[in-house]
Parts: C-alpha cells; structure tokens; sequence
C-alpha cells in the first residue's frame, strides 16, 4: 500500500510542479517599455459577466492597436494593465493592484455595474480617473466623485426609452390602444443592473397610467424561469419589458416559447437583447424581439462623415481582428469610450495627470452625430445630480430582423422600418419568418 | 420603485389548468434536478466524501456533449453513449489523484479538497474554452408535447424519464448484483466490509467513477435545454445539496423523491409568492431539514456525518 501511494504521489507531485511552471511562464507581466503609456483596464474577464466584459474589452483593444498603428497617445505607445474582475470583491482588490502597483493614473473598465461602483470607489481615493465605458446604473454617478466619468447613458434612460416607446408608438399606432388602457408586464434581473433600469421603466409605465401587472424581480442565476412565464401567461399583458442578463434572457425567451406565453410587443433594455449571443441561441425566435441600448446598426446618413468611416473602419477592423465576429452595442462602447480617451482627453490633458485629464474631459464637447453611436458627447459638470455622465448619450429602440440589429426609433437614426405586432409562437412555428 | 412587489392576480386567468400546468413543470424541472442529484449522493452514500466539485463534473460533461455536437454533429442523446463513460474515467482519476490520499484526513481537509478541485476545474475550462456561452440546438429543444391543454417540454420529459430509469437501475444495482452489494456494505460499514473482504478501496474508486458517470448523463441531457459555460456548475450544484440532504444522503430513491419536492416547491412559489424568492423559500426547508431531520427522508439515521465510519 505505501509503495503505491510513494509512486501516486511523485507523479501527482511532478505533474503539479510542471503545471505550475508552466502557468508561471504565462502569468509573468510583460515588462513596458519606458516610454509606454499605461492605462488599466478592469473588466470581467472571468465568471459570469466574462461574456460581456471580454466583448467590451475587444472594442478597447481595437481602439488601442488602431491608435498604436497611428502613433500613439502623445506619441507614446498605449498598453493595458489589465485586471479580471468576476465580481465586486475583485474590482477592489483589482483597482488597488492597478493603483499601488502597477500605478496607473486611468482606469479604464468595467460593463458592470455593481463592479464599476466598488472599483470607482477606490480610485477617486486615490485621485486616479476611472473611465467608464458600460456600467449604466444611475447611482454610480450620483457620489459626487470627481475623477469619474462615464461616457454613455443612465440606466433610467433605457429603461425610460422602452417605456416611451410602448406608450407612444407600440399602444397607439399597433395596437390602437390608448397607453391607459394597455397592460405591461416588467421583469428584471435582482442586481444593481436590474433594478435601475427595471425599476426606471416601471416608473415611467406608471406615469403613462399604463396597468402594470406585474413588476418583479427574479435571480439571474435562476435554472428555471416557468413559473414567472405562467404567471405572465394568467395575467395577459399586451406588451412586455424585461431587464435581463444573457443566460436568463435566453431561458426565458425559450420557456415562453415552450409554455406558449405571447404579447404583441416585447422589448429588452439592454445585456442580453442587444448581444448576438441571443440570435445564436434561438434563432429565428429573436426576430422582431426590440431593444433599447446604444446604437448600433443606424442609419449613417445622420452622422458627421468622420464617423461615418469611423464606423466603417472600425467594424472592418473588428471582424478582422475577431473573425466571426460583428461588434454589438457592448464592443463598440469599448471602443468608442476608449477612443475619446486616446484622441480627445489625453492629448488635450497633455499626459496621464489626473487633475488635467479632469479638466480636459469637463472640457470636452463634441457635437450629436460626430460619434459612432450617434450622440455626442458633454460630461455633466461638478456639482450636478449625475457629474461625469455624457449627458448626450442616449438609447435608442433596436429590433431583430434576420437576427442582425436595426435601429427603428427614433426617425433620425433608424435604418429600418419596425415590424410589429410580434408573431404569435403558433405563428413563427407555422414559418412566419 | 416596484422592488419585487407584486400585485394582485385580480383580473388574471388561474383557473384549475394553470395551477396543474404549474405542478407539471415543477414536476419536470424536479426530475432535472434528480437526475443531477443521483450521482452526488450515490458518491457520498459510499465514501462519505461531499463532492463539491459535482457542479464541475456536470460542466465537463455539458462542454463534452457540446463539442460532440458542433464537430460531429452528434445528438446529445447519442453522445450519452459516449460522454457516460467519458465521465466514468474522469471520476476514477479524479477519486485516485485527489480523494484517494486523503481518506484517513479530517473531513474539513477534504471539503477543501474537493473546493479546491472544483475551482480548479472552473479556471482551467475558463482558460481553454473561454467564458462564451455555448448551447446546442436540436430540432427538439423547445418541443413541446400537449396533453388536454397541458403543456410538457419534451427535453424535459426526456430528463424526467432517465432520472425515473436510473433510480430503477441502481434499485436493480444494489439489490440483485454482488456489486451493490458491496456498495451498501461499505457504505455501512467500511471496517466490516473489508473483513468480509470487500475490496474497500477499489468500491470508492468504482462508486466515484460511477457517481460521476451519472452526472454525466445528468450533462448530456441537459445540453438540449440549458447553456454551458465554466461557472455553470455553481448553478446547479448548490440545488444538488438541497436535494440530497431533503432526500438523505446516500438514498437513490431520496434524490428522486427530494429533487420532485424541491422543483414542485420551487414552481409554486414563483407562481404564488414571488419569483425573486422562489429558492428562499426551498433552503429555509434544507435549513430545517438539517436542523430536525438531517439525515433526510429516506436517509440512514447517522448517515449524514461526514467521514469514515
């Protein structure tokens, strides 16, 4: 028995050395260059929102290789620090480690929500900007920090524009209803995401005199979603809005299917609806599904004719990079963030000084239409309720149509003519594409 | 701001169908979760090892399923042929180079054991399959079978009747074959069986391998309905322990009828209460389970003490 357990434990014991040193060899930094402009970057890497983090974190990288090809920042060559962050407790520790070790001055991250504002957190104590490319809950600007700014719109706002949308062009023009007659139904996911956003556009229903049936949250680790599609299904709503992240988006769609529960309009507010991963896993079931997010796929004709080869350069660029990939509204704000960072606010800051990239982005003023989503962009100022949000940022309705993404609200970017009410379940079985 | 609050049902249709609609899906999500629960409490009936890498094993077996699927374009339900025993193997490596060595150390060592395994096999499919979420789509997916009204997904279905076949299996096991024999000596009696010259080392090794095979077809039937990713585990695994502990650890028949209770419990109160505190409600039961009776419903009394005997 111990001869055996001599010979099981030398190989474990030697399989682990090797195991070891060859993740050493992976793990060891990079070394930067003396004249290398290090900038950090946090995002979910790893865990459950690692999905989206690392699309977000594409559209940075092309921004960053772009800009590189270009010269660089101040003639610098830009590298990340990068930092995986799976959940809250991580983007501290992770924002501590960018700050007193690798000593970054910006930090650039982080999709999430609930990460932004811990990670956020520790920067403005350490007077280090903290550029925020994806988290959308409105409290996180709401602190009075100084050194941090987020470059697209509030939470509230997304689920404000869905709202709009139901009462003002679903119930009247499809359903020829009047908003106060019409049902909704509101489901969202129980983090700070979700009950922003969830929470803003059951407000603003209510404010339209819209019956909301029903506005609960659920757990987005949840294996199963049938008893809140059953319980949609008694109570009949017209038209839904749901704050979902992917995995759940995607089993919800999927069980309504299954339990045949229909309404004649359904929107998402972001995450799951406006990635191409909901496509991908139902198909043709995710037609005529609307979205409210950031733009993407709109109609260019608005756009200043920089952004528009912007645009066309850096969808080409990203498909390049990724093949068998199309940015959706998470990469391309990865990209747009980190362009505004790399072109306008660092050069004009003339270095990483965190007082000066504060003032040059209080300073910032770029005009709607000159960005490739379509707004532009203004920080609002020390002092207001949401200092450091783009005050120009704002989301738009998207719907699903041969599983790409089109704009089709408002008029001024929308590229395609929305298709509405959606198809009964019978109906897409009996192919109705 | 509307917090999980919810309003009245006045003005909605629950008549009789829905309710029983209700049942029926809780009914089939607990046979999901039976059929991921068999293999955890099989392992810890024998070897009194709490397995928490359990999640991972299912994970493993889902990617397994997954890249049969998108390089061979294998069914998920042929691809069980293969994976099953895949998983069997998977097992015995694991029992021999992680649990084997440590048998005779404090139960708490090997918790971390099995912890440390489990977050292992999370990061390195992380770093080889990446955080993309893969699903397979079958043409069965999201069929549907409708009875008088009621609505019964057939993947579901599907999972429900392996859970209902394999209690019967390891029923047949351990009643007519000298190898579940041997299983329920052990798991009784480590010290007697090995008088009665039970091969002791070589039962944990097959119980593990076994146990883990299970979770295998656990994996391969619920690649039809579900996504995998490298944390997907977390999701179930936790449920797993409630309906072990509810069912009795070591009781084939208690994962069955604990998994059912579990997804019937959990239906009802997302339908009735609400569904952010649809799980709340099914732990507050493990809570009081592990409280009043821990060694289960079906479960030796005494059962439930972790380690050897």
């Amino acid at each position: 028995m111990a001869r055996r357990g001599m010979k099981r434990r030398t190989f474990l014991r030697t399989a682990g050395a090797a195991l070891g040193a060859a993740a050493l060899s992976q793990a060891l930094p990079r070394r930067a260059a003396a004249a290398d402009m290090k900038i950090g970057a946090l995002f979910p890497l790893s865990g459950p929102m690692a999905l989206l983090g690392e699309d977000m974190f594409r559209g940075a990288e092309v921004a960053r290789m772009m800009i590189n090809e270009q010269g660089g920042v101040l003639g610098n060559k830009v590298v990340w620090a990068k930092a995986d962050a799976p959940d809250a407790t991580a983007a501290t520790s992770e924002a501590e480690r960018l700050i007193n070790v690798e000593k970054v001055k910006v930090i650039a991250g982080s999709y999430s929500s609930a990460l932004a504002f811990a990670a956020s957190e520790v920067a403005e104590r350490n007077k280090v900007v903290y550029w925020e490319f994806g988290a959308t809950a409105d409290s996180i600007t709401q602190r009075g920090f100084k050194y941090l700014f987020r470059v697209l719109q509030l939470g509230s706002n997304l689920g404000d524009v869905a709202a709009d949308y139901m009462a003002q062009v679903v119930g009247p023009t499809f359903l020829k209803m009047d908003p106060k007659q019409m049902k909704v139904g509101l489901i969202y996911e129980d983090t700070l995401y979700g009950t922003t956003t969830g929470g803003a556009a059951v407000a603003r229903c209510k404010e339209y005199g819209m019956n909301v049936v029903l506005a609960e949250t659920y757990s987005q680790k949840a294996v199963d979603l049938s008893s809140i599609v059953l319980k949609l299904r008694s109570l009949r709503p017209e038209v839904m809005i749901a704050t979902q992240y992917i995995s759940d988006g995607i089993l919800f769609w999927r069980q309504a299917k299954e339990l045949n529960f229909n309404v004649k309009a359904f929107s998402g507010t972001g995450a799951a609806h406006g990635l191409p991963d909901f496509p991908k896993a139902v198909g043709d079931d995710a037609n005529y599904v609307l979205n409210s997010d950031p733009a993407v796929g709109l109609n260019t004709a608005n756009l200043t004719p920089r952004a528009q080869q912007e645009l066309k350069v850096f969808r080409e660029r990203f498909s390049k990079e990724y093949p068998g990939r199309t940015p959706a509204v998470h990469a391309t704000l990865g990209y747009l963030g980190s362009m505004v960072l790399f072109k306008h606010v660092i050069p004009a800051a003339g270095g990483l000084d965190p007082d000066k990239i504060r003032e040059a982005a209080n300073q910032l003023d770029i005009a709607d239409g000159d960005t490739i989503m379509g707004w532009g962009i203004k920080f609002a100022p020390p002092g207001h309720k949401n200092a450091g949000t783009n005050l120009r940022a704002y989301s738009v309705i998207m719907q699903w149509q041969e599983q790409q993404l089109y704009v089709v609200h408002p008029e001024k970017w929308a590229m395609r003519k929305v298709v509405l009410p959606l198809p009964t379940w019978e109906e897409r079985r009996a192919g109705k594409k | 701001m509307g917090r999980g609050r919810s309003l009245s049902l006045e003005g909605s249709a629950i008549d009789t169908l829905t309710i029983i609609q209700v049942l029926v899906s809780g009914i089939l999500l607990g046979g999901i979760y039976a059929v991921i629960s068999i293999g955890l409490t099989m392992i810890f009936g024998v070897t009194r090892i709490i397995n928490f890498a359990h999640g991972e094993f299912l994970m493993l077996a889902m990617y397994g399923t997954f890249w049969l699927f998108t390089f061979y374009g294998m069914d998920p339900y042929v691809s069980l042929l293969i994976v099953t025993p895949a998983m069997f193997l998977v097992g015995l490596l694991a029992q021999w180079s992680v649990i084997q060595p440590i048998l005779g150390a404090a139960p708490l060592m090997q918790i971390f054991a099995t912890v440390g395994l489990s977050v292992a096999m999370q990061n390195a499919a992380l770093l080889v399959w990446h955080a993309d979420y893969r699903t397979v789509r079958t043409s069965y997916s999201t069929s549907v079978l409708e009875v008088g009204g009621l609505l019964v997904s057939i993947p579901r279905l599907a999972a429900f009747g392996v859970a209902v076949l394999m209690a019967v299996g390891f029923f047949l096991l351990f009643k007519y074959t000298y190898l579940g024999k041997a299983l329920r000596a052990v798991a009784q009696d480590r010290r007697s069986a090995m008088l009665m010259g039970i091969n002791v080392e070589r039962i944990y090794l097959l119980s593990f391998g076994i146990g883990t095979a299970c979770v295998g077809v656990a994996g391969a039937m619920l690649m039809p309905m579900y996504y995998t990713f490298p944390t997907v585990g977390t999701y179930f695994v936790l449920t797993a322990f409630v309906v072990v502990v509810l069912g009795g650890m070591g009781s084939m028949t208690g994962a069955c009828v604990g998994g059912l209770i579990i997804g019937v419990i959990e239906a009802f109160s997302g339908f009735l209460i609400a569904p952010a505190l649809k799980e709340a409600v099914y732990f507050v039961i493990f809570i009081l389970m592990l409280l009043f009776r821990p060694w289960g419903l079906f479960g030796q009394r005494g059962a439930e003490e972790v380690g050897l005997k």
